[in-house]
C-alpha cells in the first residue's frame, strides 16, 4: 500500500482545517479535472486519507490537478486541496521533473535559480525528445521577445 | 411604563401584543415602510403577519413608526431617552431588541434563473400574475451561505422553507423538481412532508453544486453524486440563502450597550435578556429561528420587560398549566470499546422527528469518545444540528470524527465486527467494536405527548406552546431540543398564559338532540376539540320503546380555539357560532408604574 499518512503533515496546515469537511462535493461539481476524466472528488480522496485508505498514483485527481483552486473557491469551508494533492504527490514520489526542480534549488538556494533548475531539467527534456520542438517553440516566443530593437 | 421595540417583524408584533395585554404603552419602531420583515416577504405568509396584527392595529397604547431608526440614546435612571433619524425623541423604559434577520445575498452566483429562495417566492406568489411558460425544470441548492467559514452557524430553517416552496410549486404547476442538499434538516412533522414529496416524484439529491451557467434558456448545472460528474440543464435554480444577523446589531449593541456575539447577534446573558439591564431580545436577534419560536421568545421577552417573570412562574407551576416531562435518561457507550460507529439514520418519518434531539446525544457520545482516544464513526442520513449546534458539529468533525453521508439509494448493512455501506459506487465496510442505532433509542420517546407530534400540522401556528387552556407544553414535551430552549419557551408559555387570560371568545354551541353523530365536525376540527361521546336514548321506530347507543358530538371547550370550521361543515346546522360579532377589548385602566 502506497504511504499517504503523512499527506496531511505535510501541507502545513493542521489535520482539522481538512477534516471540517462538510462532505456537500460542491468541490467536485466545479473541479477543472473534471472535464477531462468526469469521477474525481476531492471530498471522496479527503475521506479517504482519514479512514487510512488507499490512495493510487493513477488517479484522475492525483495525476492532473492543475491546482487551480476552483475547489478551495467554492468549498464553503476554503479547504486547501490542492495542497493535499501536492503532498501526495510528494508521498507517491510522482512530481514532474520541473516540480522536483523548482523545489530542489528552493531548498539548496532559498530562491528560483533557474541555472539549476535548467541543469535537473536538462536530462527531461532531452529524454523525452523536447529538444526537437526547441526550435518552433524559440519561433513562437520570439514574437514576444524584442527582436529588432533600433538604434539611433 | 413605556417600551419601545425595534424591529416591526413576527416577533416584535409578537412581543407587543404581551406589553399592551398587561396595559402598557409599545413603540414600534421600523426602519422599512412595511411592518413584516423577512416574515412579509414569503407571500404565503404575508396574509398570516397581517391577521396577527391587525388583532392590535386600533389599540390606543399601541404606536407604530415607520422609516425611522435610532440615532442616539441616554440613560438616565433607568430610562432611556431615544433620538430617532426622523427627528423624534422619545423616553422609554424598557428595550426590546427584535431587529431580526438579513438573508445573505449570494451575488457572485445571481442572475435572472439563478435565483434567491425570496425572489423565488415572489415568483410564484399568484399576486404576481401567472408563471412563466419555461417552468418545468426547478432545482433547489441548500445551504448557500450558511454553514460555512464565514458564518459556521446553521440557519435552520432553509431546509424547511425549500419543502414549503416545493409544496407551494407543486400547488400551481407539475414542474419536475430536484432539491440537491447536505443535510435534510426537518422538524416535526415535516418528515411527513419530505416522504409525500418523495413520493410525488420530487428527487432528493445528497449533492450541492456552485456550477450554475446561465443563459438565455436556462442553466447548466454540474454536480457530483454516485461517484461521476452529472451535467443537468434546469430552467431555474433556487438557492436557499442563509438567515444571517441584522448588520445593524452591533450599533444598536454600542447605543443600549448590550454585547453582540462573534457571529453578530445579541448575547443572552439570562433566556431573552442581554446583558444591558432593561434591554431584553428575541426572535431573530438571538439566532436564526423559525416564525413559530420567533413568536414564542416575541412572548418571553413581552413578559420580561413588563412584568416579574419568578412569581408569574411559579403561579403558573402551582397551578400546573406548564406541561413538561424530564428527557429519559438516553445510555451512552462508556469507554470500554476501541471503535464506535453510530448510525443516525430511519425509514420512519414519524420517528424522524427524534433527529434533532438524538443528533445532538450521538455528537456529544461521539466528542466524548473521540477526546478518549477512539476511532468514531457517525454514519447519517441528516444529521440535525440548527443553529447553535452546528458549532457543536463543526467541534466534532474538527477533532476528528468521521462522519459518513449515506447518499441517496446507499444503505447501511452490519456483519459480525464490521458495518458497510453498500449502494452508489462504492462499497465501504469498516471495522468496529460497537455500533449504536437510533432505532435503539426511539423506544424512549414513545408514549408522550410531544405538542409538535400532534399539534405541528405542516402549517402556522400563532400558539406555539398551547395543547388546550390548561396545559401549555414546554422543554422536552414541546418539541425535544437543545436545552437552552427550556427557559425561553417557559418565558413564552407565560406569555401565551397572559394572552389567553380573560379573553372574550364565542364558542360554537350546539343542540345535542338534533346531531346525527356522523363525525363531521371531528374530521373537520384542527385542534381535535371534538369527541364523539356515546348517549344512551331511547328510541321507537315502529314498535316497542328500545334504549340504545348514539353518538353524539362533544365539544371540549378548553381545546377550541373558536375558528368556526365545525359549523361550516355540520351538514344539519346542529353546530353554529353565535352570530354577534366579537369585539377586541382593549385595556382602559391607567398604566401601572
Amino acid at each position: 500500500m502506497p504511504k499517504t499518512d503523512n499527506a496531511i503533515e505535510l501541507t502545513g496546515y493542521l489535520r482539522q482545517d481538512f477534516s471540517v469537511c462538510l462532505g456537500c462535493k460542491i468541490c467536485a461539481s466545479v473541479c477543472s479535472v473534471n472535464d477531462i476524466s468526469g469521477n474525481a472528488n476531492p471530498q471522496d480522496m479527503l475521506q479517504r486519507i482519514f479512514l487510512g485508505r488507499e490512495i493510487s498514483a493513477g488517479e484522475p485527481l492525483v495525476r492532473s490537478c492543475t491546482g487551480c483552486y476552483r475547489c478551495t473557491g467554492a468549498c464553503p469551508w476554503e479547504i486547501r486541496i490542492p495542497d493535499v494533492v501536492r503532498a501526495l504527490r510528494h508521498e507517491l514520489k510522482i512530481e514532474s521533473p520541473f516540480e522536483k526542480a523548482f523545489k530542489g534549488s528552493v531548498a539548496l538556494f532559498g530562491r528560483v535559480y533557474e541555472p539549476y533548475v535548467l541543469m535537473k531539467a536538462v536530462p527531461f527534456l532531452l529524454k523525452g525528445g523536447y529538444i526537437q520542438h526547441m526550435g518552433r517553440w524559440m519561433e513562437y516566443m520570439g514574437f514576444h521577445l524584442p527582436h529588432k530593437v533600433k538604434r539611433t | 411604563m413605556n417600551v419601545l421595540i425595534i424591529g416591526g417583524g413576527i416577533s416584535g408584533v409578537s412581543a407587543a401584543k404581551v406589553v399592551l395585554k398587561e396595559c402598557h404603552n409599545a413603540v414600534i419602531l421600523e426602519n422599512t415602510p412595511e411592518l413584516g420583515g423577512t416574515m412579509a416577504h414569503i407571500a404565503n405568509c404575508r396574509i398570516g403577519f397581517k391577521t396577527f396584527y391587525d388583532e392590535i392595529k386600533d389599540d390606543p397604547r399601541l404606536r407604530v413608526i415607520r422609516d425611522a431608526s435610532v440615532e442616539d440614546v441616554k440613560k438616565t435612571h433607568s430610562v432611556f431617552s431615544v433620538a430617532l433619524t426622523n427627528g423624534e425623541a422619545l423616553n422609554v423604559d424598557r428595550v426590546i431588541v427584535a431587529a431580526g434577520l438579513s438573508p445573505y445575498d449570494p451575488v457572485e452566483y445571481k442572475g435572472k434563473r439563478v435565483l434567491t429562495s425570496l425572489e423565488y417566492d415572489a415568483r410564484i406568489d399568484q399576486r404576481n400574475g401567472e408563471l412563466p411558460e419555461d417552468f418545468d425544470k426547478i432545482g433547489f441548492f441548500l445551504c448557500v451561505g450558511s454553514r460555512s467559514k464565514e458564518y459556521p452557524l446553521c440557519s435552520s430553517v432553509c431546509c424547511s422553507y425549500t419543502i414549503r416552496e416545493v409544496k407551494w410549486t407543486l400547488q400551481r404547476a407539475k414542474p419536475e423538481i430536484s432539491v440537491f442538499y447536505n443535510d435534510l434538516r426537518l422538524f416535526g412533522q415535516e418528515f411527513y412532508l419530505e416522504k409525500i414529496y418523495r413520493d410525488a416524484g420530487v428527487r432528493f439529491v445528497r449533492a450541492n453544486s456552485r456550477y450554475f451557467e446561465e443563459d438565455e434558456t436556462g442553466v447548466t448545472v454540474r454536480y457530483f453524486v454516485d461517484g461521476e460528474l452529472k451535467e443537468e440543464r434546469f430552467n431555474y435554480v433556487v438557492l436557499a440563502i442563509g438567515l444571517r444577523p441584522n448588520p445593524d446589531m452591533k450599533h444598536l449593541g454600542a447605543l443600549f450597550g448590550f454585547s453582540v456575539n462573534e457571529y453578530g447577534f445579541a448575547a443572552e446573558k439570562t433566556p431573552l435578556t442581554t446583558d444591558a439591564e432593561g434591554v431584553f431580545a428575541c426572535g431573530g436577534a438571538l439566532e436564526p429561528m423559525n416564525i413559530k419560536d420567533s413568536i414564542l421568545t416575541g412572548f418571553g421577552a413581552g413578559v420580561l420587560a413588563v412584568r416579574d417573570a419568578g412569581p408569574l412562574i411559579a403561579q403558573s407551576r402551582d397551578k400546573g398549566l406548564l406541561w413538561d416531562e424530564e428527557p429519559p435518561e438516553i445510555k451512552m457507550p462508556d469507554g470500554n470499546l476501541a471503535s464506535c460507529a453510530f448510525y443516525l439514520g430511519t425509514d420512519d418519518p414519524g420517528d424522524a422527528m427524534f433527529y434533532e434531539y438524538m443528533s445532538a446525544r450521538f455528537v456529544e457520545a461521539a466528542r466524548t469518545l473521540k477526546q478518549a482516544g477512539k476511532t468514531v464513526y457517525i454514519v447519517t442520513k441528516n444529521i440535525v444540528m440548527p443553529s447553535y449546534d452546528e458549532l457543536t458539529f463543526e467541534k466534532a468533525r474538527r477533532e476528528g470524527v468521521i462522519v459518513i453521508n449515506l447518499e441517496e439509494g446507499q444503505s447501511f448493512a452490519v456483519a459480525n465486527g464490521s458495518f458497510a455501506v453498500k449502494g452508489g459506487e462504492k462499497d465501504l465496510s469498516f471495522d468496529v467494536d460497537h455500533i449504536i442505532y437510533f432505532n435503539d433509542y426511539t423506544g424512549n420517546f414513545e408514549g408522550r405527548e410531544f405538542l409538535s407530534v400532534y399539534r405541528s400540522e405542516p402549517q402556522l401556528r400563532w400558539n406555539p406552546t398551547r395543547w388546550s387552556r390548561k396545559k401549555y407544553h414546554v422543554g422536552f414535551l414541546r418539541h425535544p431540543r437543545d436545552k437552552r430552549w427550556k427557559p425561553r419557551e417557559v418565558l413564552g408559555a407565560i406569555g401565551e398564559i397572559i394572552l389567553d387570560r380573560e379573553e372574550e371568545r364565542l364558542y360554537p354551541t350546539m343542540e345535542e338532540e338534533r346531531c346525527s353523530g356522523c363525525g363531521s365536525c371531528k374530521d373537520a376540527c384542527p385542534q381535535k376539540a371534538i369527541d364523539m361521546t356515546i348517549t344512551d336514548t331511547q328510541v321507537s321506530i315502529f314498535g316497542p320503546i328500545v334504549s340504545t347507543g348514539v353518538p353524539k358530538a362533544h365539544i371540549n371547550e378548553d381545546a377550541c380555539v373558536a375558528c368556526g370550521l365545525c359549523a361550516s361543515t355540520c351538514p344539519s346546522d346542529v353546530i353554529k357560532l353565535p352570530e354577534q360579532e366579537q369585539k377586541i377589548q382593549y385595556c382602559t385602566a391607567p398604566i401601572p408604574r
